[in-house]
């Protein structure tokens, strides 16, 4: 589906071979010309500035080309959170070349070059990832990234703002092997019942799946202390003070922010991405990863511990700019040489050319990233409340198959047809339970049947969204945690569904969730940049797809049997 | 407890030291059972994170060299005694142009004196000389 | 779903908008007042998927009238913020009922009495909006003005259009704030659409 047709040719007469190629997707896609004066241009701009740090008295007094009194905020908070002030002149002084090479060779230590980083400003950050082409920055992510395992998060919504469709499409991505879920809503008032769709749904499919609804702070940070959700992302973030400022925030009203969902126990990552201030018209003439740099040390600064990035919503600016996918797997990079989790992008309709939206996708899929997408759609697009992702449930295959040919981990598995009937169902009737125990509008049976074998939101009956809507609001009324939903998956015959999301709630008590990019294993352990970091240091180190990883990415839907090649590996 | 030794060894806490941890309301970690939460007695103030615990987080995040996500784990431990609406209002307070000078140091104030939370009111007031600099100050009425 | 820009390339409109005077409050109890951004009409000429600025004219019209209602047009130069126009519309326009409208397209139907980011209906997505609903959103306008509380008019949705046409709107963005006149007053203008053959 697109808005347009593509472009009609002018009357002049065009050869047979023009016609096709007018006629491919990737000509329905927008390019535009770099214009830098206004902060158009993807990471090489004249209008960047050069450099520059100085200290006075054990505090940064100038930062790239700019005296304190001349700070805007975003220049105050990284030089008084961000830099570390005893170690910035040392690492200033380092040439930019010799820092790129520190980022590529294997012989130079992650803990080093992430020592390194502390001391930089976002001007000499630019510098040295400028000098970097695309491949180099891959390897940089492969030796940056915090986690040593790469992880997955999928989006699950419905168009419809349906319960038991957000449950079922929950559990089989669990099942698939995503680490996170996010879902979000067209109607708001519907969040309770969609975000519990996906807790539950998420802990059928596999014990310990992480899950985050996508709402204004009051709402999400509510949510999460009940317990109905396990963490939180849409957290913005810009590289400018007049665009902070127009998203009514400022790096000091997001610090606290930060700090209030860690006193929840709650885990928490910023999001921010490049195009964002050009496409609000208030780039001040800087380029895009120039300003996402000064994100990456802002979110830094806060002390989240990680942060959402990779152009985002605004994929389609950096998309239509020369070099623009360079530049985001560029900033993913320095989320990750910041020591950040990284969650990197992917997430949002790119391209009508499934080519390009592969090439696009590379760069984060090949090193591996804390979360290669944040996430791909657990839905069909038609279905996907943040505006469609770069992958879908129609790519399950593709991604499959491309994580085999190159023995490469992007966190997803095939898996049987028998094991996704079984999860779906199993969500649908627990999401039925629920309802009925907690009186809102009745789950038939029927849509418990649609909700094992659907695809999309179109092929489950219609509920009657008003009284949803109002038994929605009794739980927020009635004051519904985590903790109630597990007593009625107990007593209602899912019992281990109940086990699970009492796991996830124990999490809160220890904190663990808040370190650097920490996921849950299916036994509940935590696994952070700390117990799992990255300790890639060239060919034979850091995470190898081997052993019973590997066998289980071996299996797709379609393998002829070696032994017997008239039959197909089941 | 607060001097506690702690290396990256010792994560995940609730792994390999359940010992250190503890509820709001005093129980161990194991105390979190199915049995308990039927019976009623493990309720959802339970399922808090405790000061004590967010210092411990913080130290660990300090140990392999994540300077500033201690000091938000540090912030946060001050911030569990806050309720949940006075944090969502002092954030909103700390919106661009959405507080004058004073009451930005009314916060801090009641930050540092109320409850006890003397990282978190620097932040305030750091905030509050910043938007001064800035015009991010309220008109004062 | 039609597809927007497919304008019949036959008969070309185009359109110029002639200076009456100082944009003022309207008396007309009814009035939808049409308020447009710095660059519309003139330098751009037509929206981000090529419907010529004079079909947007004309639909708008044509739509507050077959409901009755009458309009005025005015210019805006000190923003290129929707919201700001719009709002401004709003406040002079006799009914307190505007629609504004970008060059790019983007338009919003904007009261006197809601705060400024609030809205009656916003249309975000301008590579979506082709002369039907142009003619729809001014036939709403045109049923607030009296009072009425029309079906807001079906917003439509494209998963493909960031990646078609967001770098473009940015761009147009861009050059709409290039045409930001800090001092120059809102006037009141006379459409003048031309058919060119």
């Amino acid at each position: 589906m697109t808005a347009v047709a593509p472009r009609s040719g002018a009357s002049v007469q065009t050869s047979k071979r023009t016609e096709i190629l007018e006629a491919r997707p990737v000509n329905l896609d927008g390019f535009v010309e770099e214009w830098p004066e206004k902060g158009l241009v993807a990471m090489e701009s004249d209008y960047d500035p050069q450099p520059s740090v100085r200290v006075e008295d054990g505090r940064i007094v100038e930062l790239d080309g700019r005296t304190r009194d001349q700070f805007d905020f975003m220049d105050t908070f990284i030089a008084d959170h961000a830099i570390d002030v005893d170690t910035c002149e040392d690492a200033m002084a380092t040439p930019s070349v010799e820092i790129a090479r520190m980022l590529v060779d294997p012989r130079t230590s992650r803990a080093d070059v992430v020592a390194l980083g502390r001391g930089l400003t976002p001007a000499k950050i630019l510098d040295v990832v400028k000098l970097m082409n695309v491949v180099e920055i891959m390897m940089g992510i492969q030796k940056t990234r915090s986690r040593r395992t790469p992880a997955n998060q999928a989006h699950s919504t419905s168009a419809k703002d349906n319960p038991i469709q957000v449950a079922a499409d929950a559990a089989e991505a669990a099942v698939r092997g995503f680490a996170e879920l996010e879902t979000t809503l067209g109607v708001v008032r519907y969040a309770p019942l969609v975000a519990i769709g996906l807790q539950v749904g998420g802990q059928v499919g596999r014990g310990g799946v992480l899950t985050q609804c996508a709402l204004e702070e009051a709402t999400e940070l509510d949510l999460g202390m009940r317990g109905i959700t396990a963490y939180a992302e849409t957290i913005s973030i810009y590289g400018t003070e007049s665009v902070f400022v127009d998203g009514d925030d400022t790096p000091w009203s997001k610090a606290f922010l930060a700090s209030a969902y860690a006193s929840r126990g709650i885990k928490m990552r910023f999001t921010s991405g490049t195009g964002s201030e050009v496409q609000m018209g208030n780039a001040e003439g800087r380029s895009m990863l120039y300003l996402e740099i000064r994100c990456i040390l802002m979110a830094k600064g806060a002390g989240v511990q990680g942060l959402q990035n990779g152009s985002i919503s605004c994929i389609g600016v950096p998309g239509a700019v020369p070099g623009g996918i360079r530049a985001v797997a560029a900033e993913n990079l320095v989320a990750s040489w910041m020591d950040l989790e990284c969650a990197s992008g992917n997430d949002q309709s790119f391209s009508h050319s499934a080519m390009r939206r592969t090439s696009r996708l590379l760069p984060q899929m090949l090193p591996g990233t804390d979360f290669v997408c944040s996430g791909y759609s657990g839905v069909p697009n038609k279905d996907n409340m943040f505006a469609g992702s770069n992958l879908d449930t129609e790519d399950y295959d593709d991604w499959n198959v491309i994580q085999r040919d190159m023995q490469v981990d992007g966190g997803l598995r095939h898996v049987r047809e028998d094991v996704i009937l079984q999860v779906r169902n199993k969500a649908a009737r627990a999401m039925q339970a629920l309802f009925a125990e907690l009186d809102l509008p009745a789950i038939t049976d029927e849509e418990v049947e649609a909700a094992t074998y659907a695809d999309s939101s179109d092929d489950y009956p219609d509920r009657d969204a008003l009284a949803d809507l109002e038994g929605a609001r009794s739980v927020m009324d009635r004051g519904i945690t985590g903790l109630d939903l597990v007593k009625i998956l107990e007593r209602t015959g899912f019992g281990d569904v109940a086990e699970n999301y009492l796991n996830v709630l124990r999490q809160r008590v220890s904190g663990d969730l808040l370190q650097t990019a920490a996921v849950l294993t299916g036994d509940f352990v935590p696994l952070a940049a700390i117990n799992d970091a990255n300790d890639y240091a060239g060919p034979g180190t850091g995470y190898r797809l081997s052993g019973e990883r590997w066998e289980e990415l071996k299996k797709l839907r379609h393998v002829t049997s070696a032994e017997n090649p008239e039959e197909e590996v089941v | 407890m607060t001097s506690t030794e702690l290396t990256p060894a010792d994560y995940p806490l609730s792994i390999n030291r359940p010992e250190l941890l503890h509820t709001p309301t005093g129980k161990a970690l194991a105390d979190i059972t199915m049995d308990a939460v039927v019976s009623g007695e493990v309720t959802n103030e339970d399922l808090r994170v405790t000061p004590d615990t967010l210092v411990l987080q913080g130290r660990i995040a300090e140990s392999v060299g994540r300077r500033q996500l201690g000091e938000n784990c540090r912030r946060a431990a001050e911030m569990t005694a806050i309720p949940d609406d006075e944090v969502l209002a002092m954030y909103n307070a700390l919106r661009p142009r959405a507080s004058s000078a004073a009451q930005l140091e009314e916060i801090a104030s009641r930050l540092e004196n109320t409850f006890s939370a003397p990282t978190c009111a620097g932040l305030v007031r750091e905030a509050a000389e910043v938007y001064a600099a800035r015009n991010l100050l309220a008109e004062e009425d | 779903m039609t597809a927007p820009g497919a304008v019949s390339t036959e008969s070309v409109r185009t359109l110029s908008l002639r200076e009456i005077g100082p944009a003022e409050r309207g008396t007309k109890p009814d009035e939808v007042v049409i308020a447009l951004s710095p660059a519309f009409g003139d330098p751009f000429t037509k929206t981000i998927v090529d419907v010529p600025h004079a079909e947007v004219i004309r639909q708008l019209l044509a739509g507050i009238e077959e409901r009755g209602g009458s309009a005025r047009v005015i210019k805006v130069y000190k923003t290129a913020d929707l919201a700001a126009i719009a709002h401004f519309g709003a406040k002079i326009s006799g009914s307190g009922i505007a629609v504004g409208v970008l060059s790019r397209g983007t338009t919003v139907l904007h009261q006197r009495d809601l705060a400024r980011l609030s809205n009656l209906e916003l249309f975000p997505q301008a590579p979506l909006l082709d002369a039907e609903v142009f003619r729809m959103i001014g036939a709403n306008a045109a049923q607030y003005a009296q009072g009425q509380s029309p079906k807001p008019v079906p917003t439509r949705n494209d998963q493909m259009a960031r990646p078609r046409w967001q770098a473009k709107a940015a761009l147009l963005h861009l050059k709409e704030f290039d045409c930001i006149d800090h001092s120059r007053n809102a006037v009141e203008v006379e459409p003048v659409i031309t058919k060119v053959d």
